[in-house]
């Protein structure tokens, strides 16, 4: 089990990553399935940040979020889309929505 | 466009990985370089890709044989009349792409697709200075392109809808998964890993830890399938310097990696392929 530091190291990591796809996707850089499939077959990632997210829940995504923007500054600022998905209630896959169709 | 032969321009150890991909496939391909020992080493090497594949079982020393004779390693233009698509894969200098690419569109037929395996330079950039850069793309081939089945197709500002779609037809055609990008700085899959790489290098100082236990913490986690240090490794890391500089460039102090690659560089670590970045490697 990751001690504390850890986790923050483990939430930083994850979250960098997850912001970076999302701005991605704002950008039209390319759509949310493919960015998932890409950090898959291209950096070999097991899951991709967009499906994790929806899987963890977006509305514990965007508290966890706000903790580390409070921390650690406007690098995680959770972004537009993401407050606008959980507003709407589509808060991933328990909610049958989130960045992806469940 | 379907393509019946390609040829590879560059047999650094990336041109000969996406030569031995498009040979594997059963494609002819041309592995072209301006040095002859580079071509010799080229050759070597996807001999080596072949030789592992028939240790393993995975193929028969015949079927390695044939795919072998489909790489023709050579100096100059002979047989590129007939060939639909040449992917660029020489340094990562902007003059020296254009140079190769001006003379190679010479060198094709009218209707050939031409690429660029650029990691860090502007596909529109690249393709100044050619006559019909509508037919040019990006095609971002992973290191190793042996075994990383993902290829960025990338379109440039000038670059047709028909010849991204031939780059994504053909990616498919030799058994990669392609995904279409929009062009931006560092692309898609880069641009995603080093925002996760650079944030960790500032965590690794914030909080104190080890490489080797962040490293052991990310693998245990499950988020990745190696620690972000073995992955900068493994990706080179004068590959991850030179893409971060350019996401640097264009996106802000959110891929700054706080000098942490540079150090390892100067000492002459640049990851796996140089026997000592982050970790040692032997053999």
């Amino acid at each position: 089990m990751a001690d504390e530091k850890e986790q923050e190291l483990l939430d930083r990591f994850r979250y960098a990553v997850l912001l970076e796809a999302v701005r991605c996707l704002d950008e039209g850089i390319s759509s949310a399935r493919e960015i998932d499939i890409a950090m898959r077959a291209g950096a070999g990632l097991p899951e991709g940040p967009l499906a994790a997210a929806d899987k963890t829940g977006l509305d514990v995504v965007l508290r966890r979020l706000e903790e580390l923007e409070q921390r650690w500054g406007d690098r995680f600022t959770p972004p537009g889309r993401l407050r606008e998905l959980v507003g709407a209630g589509r808060t991933g896959v328990a909610a049958g929505r989130g960045f992806l169709e469940y | 466009m379907y393509v019946f032969k390609a040829a590879v321009l560059g047999a650094g150890t990336m041109g000969a990985e996406i030569a031995q991909v498009i040979s594997l496939s059963g494609l002819p391909v041309i592995l072209k370089d301006v040095d002859e020992k580079q071509i010799e080493r080229g050759m070597k090497h996807i001999r080596g890709i072949y030789a592992r594949r028939v240790q393993r079982g995975r193929m028969t020393e015949r079927e390695a044989e044939d795919h072998m004779a489909l790489v023709t390693g050579q100096l100059d233009y002979q047989g590129f009349s007939d060939v639909d698509l040449a992917i660029e894969a020489v340094p990562e200098k902007l003059d020296l792409k254009r140079a190769v690419l001006q003379e190679v569109e010479g060198n094709l037929p009218r209707t050939a697709l031409i690429a660029t395996n650029t990691s860090a330079l502007p596909v529109s950039e690249i393709a100044k200075g050619l006559a019909k850069p509508s037919r040019f793309l990006g095609l971002h081939f992973f290191f190793p392109a042996s075994v990383m089945r993902l290829v960025e197709v990338i379109g440039g500002e000038a670059t047709d809808e028909e010849t991204t779609d031939s780059g994504v037809e053909f990616v498919e055609g030799i058994r990669r998964i392609p995904v279409r990008v929009k062009e931006c700085p560092g692309f898609l899959v880069n641009r995603v890993l080093m925002a996760g790489l650079a944030e960790v290098f500032r965590a690794e100082l914030d909080l104190g830890l080890e490489p080797s236990r962040i490293d052991a913490a990310v693998a245990a986690s499950g988020l990745a399938p190696m620690g972000p240090y073995a992955l900068a490794d493994a990706l080179g890391l004068d590959i991850a310097q030179e893409v971060s500089e350019t996401l640097r460039a264009a996106y802000g102090d959110r891929f700054d990696l706080g000098g942490r690659i540079a150090g390892l560089i100067a000492e002459g670590k640049r990851g796996a392929k140089s026997g000592a970045g982050f970790y040692t490697y032997t053999g």
